[in-house]
């Protein structure tokens, strides 16, 4: 529970300094800020793994009420529909693409790295 | 109606009670059918029963608002896999950040220009340009880019299916097989839904691909929040 407690803060935290005129949104602050304390040994992993573990993997069950929302605005997506059906599949593709190619390109050689890290493990 | 007939503080419990196991059984129907993404199959089976039911979204989401709450602890929650996979990345780490970034870049581009080619408004290009990173961070980007939130969050949904149903296959094609290249482009397009969905095939992938979404959420806020500057500077409200 103690993990919950400690992300929760950090979420307020954001929230907090967004509303006091920090241009960035008030989730990418509690990131920032709650991956600094782990960083800085502020905030102890040991602590935290298991909530933030437990959040992340089970994300998709988080979406799911949004994604029955999208239902009660069809008439809003659908007068802009295929403008944005297109902008979506094109810049999917190409986010896809340029990210997938430059890390094929830029991180193939760390392998070796963290494969002799694990065996040190 | 059984709803109705319950206590009011009943009624969340209920409809969080059938969202958690119209989940469970995507995720079973998942391990049969690979192709079946639990958001998909889970959204489809929740809308009929609501349909069927006669529940309204609006007496849902007095359940379903508490799920989406969580999103916000849940993006915080990212840092865990950040710090895990920096450390692990050390070396790489400047290398990952480049690939966002120009990953983030070109998809903002691609995403406001093609919006704009097809004619769309400008509330909706703007819309258009955060739909690549995770709900809450593009949801509070669209609103500081006076874009539709409801618009860019339907965006960020379909992309993020989209791109996993599609992605894995897609870089395959593309001969892009490493672990890490893989959960770099899974996580810059297509944020939590494809990263959750990596994790079920292999830890590495995810971990990676956690990193980068998060790196990507980092970064499309800070190139939105420098568009505002500039618009602010140059005076105009357009583009």
């Amino acid at each position: 529970m103690l993990g919950f407690v400690i992300i929760v803060a950090f979420e307020f935290l954001g929230i907090g300094l967004h509303h006091l005129g920090v241009p960035l949104p008030s989730s990418v602050l509690g990131l920032l800020l709650f991956t600094l304390a782990l960083v800085l040994g502020l905030v102890r992993l040991e602590w935290v793994e298991r909530a933030a573990t437990l959040l992340i993997r089970h994300m998709t069950l988080l979406f799911i009420p949004l994604m029955a929302g999208l239902t009660t605005m069809t008439s809003e997506l659908r007068r802009n529909g295929v403008a944005l059906l297109a902008s979506l599949v094109a810049s999917l593709l190409a986010v896809l693409l340029t990210t997938g190619g430059l890390a094929h390109l830029l991180l193939r050689d760390d392998e070796i790295a963290e494969i002799a890290e694990i065996s040190v493990e | 109606m059984i709803h109705s007939s319950l206590h009011p503080l009943a009624q969340p419990a209920l409809y969080i009670l059938i969202t958690l196991v119209v989940y469970a059984l995507s995720l079973r129907l998942h391990n049969r059918y690979s192709w079946l993404h639990p958001l998909l199959s889970a959204s489809i089976v929740l809308v009929f029963l609501l349909r069927t039911l006669h529940i309204s979204y609006a007496s849902y989401n007095r359940g379903g608002a508490v799920l989406i709450y969580l999103l916000g602890p849940a993006t915080v929650a990212l840092g865990v896999p950040m710090f895990k996979q920096g450390i692990k990345l050390k070396r790489a780490l400047p290398r990952l950040s480049l690939v966002v970034l120009a990953g983030s870049i070109v998809g903002m581009a691609t995403a406001g220009c093609v919006a704009r080619l097809c004619g769309a408004s400008h509330q909706m290009v703007m819309s258009a340009l955060p739909k690549s990173v995770t709900t809450p961070i593009a949801v509070e980007v669209s609103r500081s880019l006076h874009g539709d939130p409801a618009v860019t969050a339907a965006m960020v949904l379909l992309t993020g299916l989209l791109g996993s149903v599609l992605g894995p296959a897609l870089l395959r094609l593309a001969r892009v097989h490493h672990d890490h290249a893989v959960g770099a482009a899974i996580g810059a397009s297509s944020h939590a839904i494809g990263t959750a969905s990596l994790f079920r095939y292999s830890e590495v992938q995810g971990s990676v691909s956690s990193l980068a979404m998060a790196m990507a959420g980092i970064i499309t806020s800070a190139l939105a929040m420098l568009l505002t500057l500039y618009w602010r500077v140059r005076g105009a409200g357009g583009l």
